[in-house]
C-alpha cells in the first residue's frame, strides 16, 4: 500500500449507471477515452458494495493485470478488483486509475485509492459474487468510449 | 442467436397441457433434443413477456430471455431426454436460472459446464425443527431476532466467526460435513438428512486455486448476501400429515429455522476460475456451442475433471458452511430458551442443493444410464423407495425444501415418481425473479416494505438498507404459483407451507 498524495484528491465525475436484468446487475460505463471507462466501471462496481461518500482515501493498493484480448482484459481488471476486496487486504476504493494501459499486449496497471473495509464505518451495500462474460461489450469510438459488464449477485 | 419476429418465435412453441410447453427444435441452432418448460397462466405470461422483449429491435445492452437459454443448453453435446425449465425459471448465466440438463457419462462427447451448476456452487436450503410452538416464540420474537443475527455474521465483508485456519479449511474442503461433526458443530443425525451425507466423495482440494482459497477461508460461516437468508418460520398449513410427521412435524403453528446460503467467495471463483481454463479447452477440443457463455468442457477432459473435483470442494465447503451456521443458530436458539439444542429438538429436517452437478443413474427408455446431471437453481426431488434418501423418508420421498423471498412463504414439498420420469427427479428452487435488482431500487420504496413486514408481524434484520429493496417480495415471481404448478404437473408433492416471523439477511 502506498501515500496518497494532494493531487489524489479530485475525484473524478460519476460516468457510469445500473441498468436493469432480471437476476443480476449490469453496469454500462463510459468516458472519452477506453481507459476512462475502464476505471468508471470499477468504481461502479466498489459502489454497488457500500455507500461511496463512507470510502475514505488513505492509502493506495496497486494492481497489475493482463488478458490475452480487450474482454479477457476487463474481465481480469475487475476479478483483480473483487478479489482484493474478498480475501486480505479487503481493500475498497473510492476510485480507480489506471496508469499504464497497454492495448496492444493487453496489460493494465491500475492504482486504487481507498482503505480497508470494515464493518461498522462501511454500510453494507450487496455483495457481488463474480463478474460474468455475460453480454460483455466493449465500444470503442473516437471521443465516447462505452463497456457494458454484468456482474453476478 | 436467431432473429426472428415475435409471433414466428411462437411457433416454436407449443403448450402440451396447461402446464407444460414444448420448445421445439429449430427455435435455436443445432438443437440436439427438444426443451421443455413448467408454468401455470401466471408464471406463462412472464415467460413470454420476457420472449418479447428481446425480440423488440435496437435492443442495447439486453441479455438472453430464458426460453432462448433453455435451447441452447439444448445444444449441447451430450445432452438425453430434454432441456427442462421448471416454473421459476428466469434468464441467467448460460444455463438460465431454474434449468436442469443431464448428459450421458457414457459418451465421449458429453460435455460438464459450469455455467450449469452456477456460480453459487451447491447454494442451497437447510430446515432445522424445534418443538416450540408460536406461542413459546412471540414474546420474545425480537431478543430472538437479534440473537440470531448477532451469531450468524451477514452481509457484504463479513467474516467468519468460527476459528479456521488454513490447514483446516484444507481439511474441511476433503470431508465437509464430517469435519464439521468431528469438530463439534454437527450432530452425527445432521449427515443423514443431507444430500450426499454432507460430503462429495470425489472432491480434491488440490485442483483448487489458491485465490479460491483465500477468498473462502474468511468466509466460512458467514450467510452472505443477495437473496440469501436465515429465518424463523412457523408450519402455516399441512397438506400431507403423514409425511410431514415423518418429517417431526406435528402441528400447524410449530417453529422451524431455515437457513439458504452457499459456498460463498470459495465457490464463485472456483467457478470464475473454471470458466476461464474452458474458454481455452473449448477452441481446442472445437466444442461449438450456441453461446460464448455456455463455456464447457469433455466430462472425460483434464479440465472437464478438474473442475468436477474442484466443484465437489466448494461443495463440501457449503455444506460446513451451512452446518456452521445451524451451530450458531441452534446457540442463539439455547440462549433465550436457557435449554439445550436437543432439548429444542433442533433436528435439521433436511438440507438440498440446488446448484450442483452430480454423477447419477437415471433410465432412458427403459434403460439404465449413467448420467451428469446438472441443476442450476433447481432441487433434486426423488421418489419414494430411492435408494439415495436417507431410510426416514424411504416411503414419503425426498424432502424438497422451497425457499420463499423476504416475507412470503417457504415450501416443503415430495418427491415423486412422476418426477423422476419427466425431470430426472427435479423440481423448483425458489420463487425466481420477476423485476431486475436496478428496478427495484427504483421503484420499490424502503419505507414501505419494512411497514408492510411489520404488519404482517414479520421482525426483520437487514445489514443493507438497499437489500430490502432489491429483495421485496414484489420483485419476485410468487412463489405459491411455482409451488402449485410443481404440485399439479405432477413433478413434486406439497407438504407443508411455512411462514416467517423473523427474517436475518445480508
Amino acid at each position: 500500500m502506498g501515500d496518497i498524495k494532494e493531487e489524489d484528491w479530485n475525484l473524478p465525475e460519476c460516468k457510469y449507471e445500473y441498468l436493469d436484468h432480471t437476476a443480476d446487475i449490469q453496469i454500462h460505463a463510459w468516458g472519452s477515452t477506453l481507459s476512462e471507462a475502464f476505471e468508471q466501471c470499477a468504481n461502479a462496481m466498489f459502489h454497488y458494495m457500500t455507500e461511496v461518500e463512507y470510502i475514505e482515501m488513505k492509502e493506495s493498493y496497486e494492481i497489475e493485470v493482463e488478458g490475452h484480448d480487450m474482454m479477457t482484459l476487463l474481465y481480469n481488471f475487475l476479478d483483480e478488483l473483487l478479489f482484493i476486496f474478498s480475501a486480505e487486504p479487503n481493500y475498497i476504493a473510492r476510485k480507480v486509475q489506471i496508469e499504464e494501459f497497454d492495448t496492444t499486449a493487453f496489460k493494465i496497471k491500475a492504482k486504487g485509492f481507498g482503505e480497508e473495509f470494515q464493518l461498522g464505518k462501511h454500510p453494507q451495500g450487496t455483495e457481488v459474487k463474480a463478474i460474468t462474460f455475460s453480454n460483455m461489450q466493449i465500444h470503442e469510438n473516437e471521443g465516447k468510449c462505452e463497456v457494458f459488464v454484468i456482474l453476478d449477485i | 442467436m436467431v432473429v426472428r419476429q415475435y409471433n414466428e418465435e411462437l411457433e416454436y412453441l407449443e403448450k402440451k397441457s396447461p402446464y407444460k410447453w414444448e420448445i421445439k427444435k429449430g427455435f435455436q441452432p443445432n438443437m440436439r433434443v427438444e426443451g421443455v418448460f413448467y408454468v401455470n397462466k401466471f408464471l406463462e405470461k412472464l415467460m413470454l413477456e420476457e420472449l418479447q422483449n428481446a425480440c423488440r429491435p435496437g435492443m442495447i445492452g439486453g441479455f438472453l430471455p430464458g426460453v432462448k437459454q433453455i435451447a441452447n443448453v439444448a445444444a449441447l453435446p451430450g445432452i438425453v431426454h430434454k432441456s427442462i425449465g421448471l416454473p421459476d425459471v428466469h434468464s441467467g448465466y448460460g444455463f438460465a436460472i431454474g434449468n436442469m440438463a443431464a448428459f450421458d457419462m457414457d459418451d465421449p462427447q458429453s460435455i460438464v459446464s459450469p455455467g450449469g451448476v452456477g456460480f453459487d456452487i451447491n447454494c442451497g436450503v437447510r430446515l432445522l425443527r424445534t418443538n416450540l410452538f408460536e406461542k413459546d416464540v412471540q414474546p420474545i420474537k425480537e431478543q430472538l431476532a437479534q440473537s440470531m443475527f448477532d451469531h450468524i455474521p451477514v452481509g457484504v465483508g463479513s467474516k467468519g466467526i468460527i476459528p479456521m485456519n488454513a490447514n483446516d479449511l484444507e481439511e474441511a474442503l476433503e470431508m465437509g460435513m464430517d469435519w464439521s461433526l468431528r469438530e463439534g458443530y454437527a450432530w452425527a443425525e445432521d449427515k443423514e438428512h443431507c444430500e450426499e451425507n454432507g460430503r462429495m466423495l470425489n472432491a480434491d482440494s488440490s485442483k483448487v486455486s489458491m485465490r479460491a482459497r483465500k477468498r473462502g477461508l474468511p468466509q466460512l460461516g458467514t450467510l452472505g448476501a443477495g437473496n440469501h437468508y436465515a429465518e424463523i418460520q412457523v408450519v402455516d398449513e399441512v397438506y400431507d400429515k403423514w409425511a410431514a410427521k415423518k418429517m417431526g412435524i406435528e402441528n400447524v403453528g410449530q417453529v422451524c429455522i431455515m437457513i439458504h446460503s452457499g459456498s460463498r467467495g470459495f465457490g464463485h471463483q472456483v467457478a470464475t476460475d473454471a470458466l476461464l481454463e474452458m474458454e481455452k479447452a473449448m477452441k481446442r477440443d472445437q466444442i461449438e456451442v450456441n453461446d460464448r457463455q455456455l463455456a464447457c468442457a469433455r466430462i472425460k477432459s483434464n479440465e472437464g475433471q478438474n473442475y468436477l473435483k474442484a466443484m465437489s470442494a466448494a461443495a463440501n465447503f457449503a455444506w460446513v458452511n451451512r452446518s456452521s451456521m445451524t451451530f450458531l443458530a441452534r446457540q442463539a436458539f439455547a440462549k433465550q430458551f436457557k435449554l439445550t439444542p436437543d432439548d429444542l429438538d433442533m433436528h435439521v429436517i433436511y438440507d438440498v442443493s440446488h446448484n450442483i452437478a452430480k454423477m447419477e443413474q437415471h433410465y432412458i427408455d427403459g434403460k439404465p444410464k449413467h448420467l451428469l446431471v446438472h441443476r442450476k437453481g433447481s432441487t433434486r426431488a426423488f421418489p419414494p423407495y430411492h435408494p439415495l434418501i436417507p431410510v426416514d423418508y424411504q416411503l414419503t420421498g425426498q424432502p424438497v425444501l422451497i425457499g420463499g423471498t423476504m416475507g412470503t412463504c417457504s415450501y416443503v414439498l415430495t418427491g415423486t415418481e412422476q418426477g423422476m420420469n419427466e425431470t430426472f427427479g427435479s423440481t423448483c428452487h425458489g420463487a425466481g425473479r420477476a423485476l431486475s435488482r436496478a428496478k427495484s431500487r427504483r421503484n420499490i420504496d424502503y419505507n414501505d416494505v419494512l411497514e408492510k413486514l411489520q404488519q404482517q408481524g414479520i421482525s426483520i434484520r437487514v445489514a443493507s438498507p438497499k437489500l430490502v429493496m432489491e429483495e421485496a417480495p414484489e420483485s419476485y415471481k410468487n412463489v405459491t404459483d411455482v409451488v402449485n404448478t410443481c404440485h399439479e404437473a405432477g413433478i413434486s408433492k406439497k407438504t407443508v407451507k411455512l411462514r416467517p416471523i423473523a427474517v436475518i439477511k445480508g
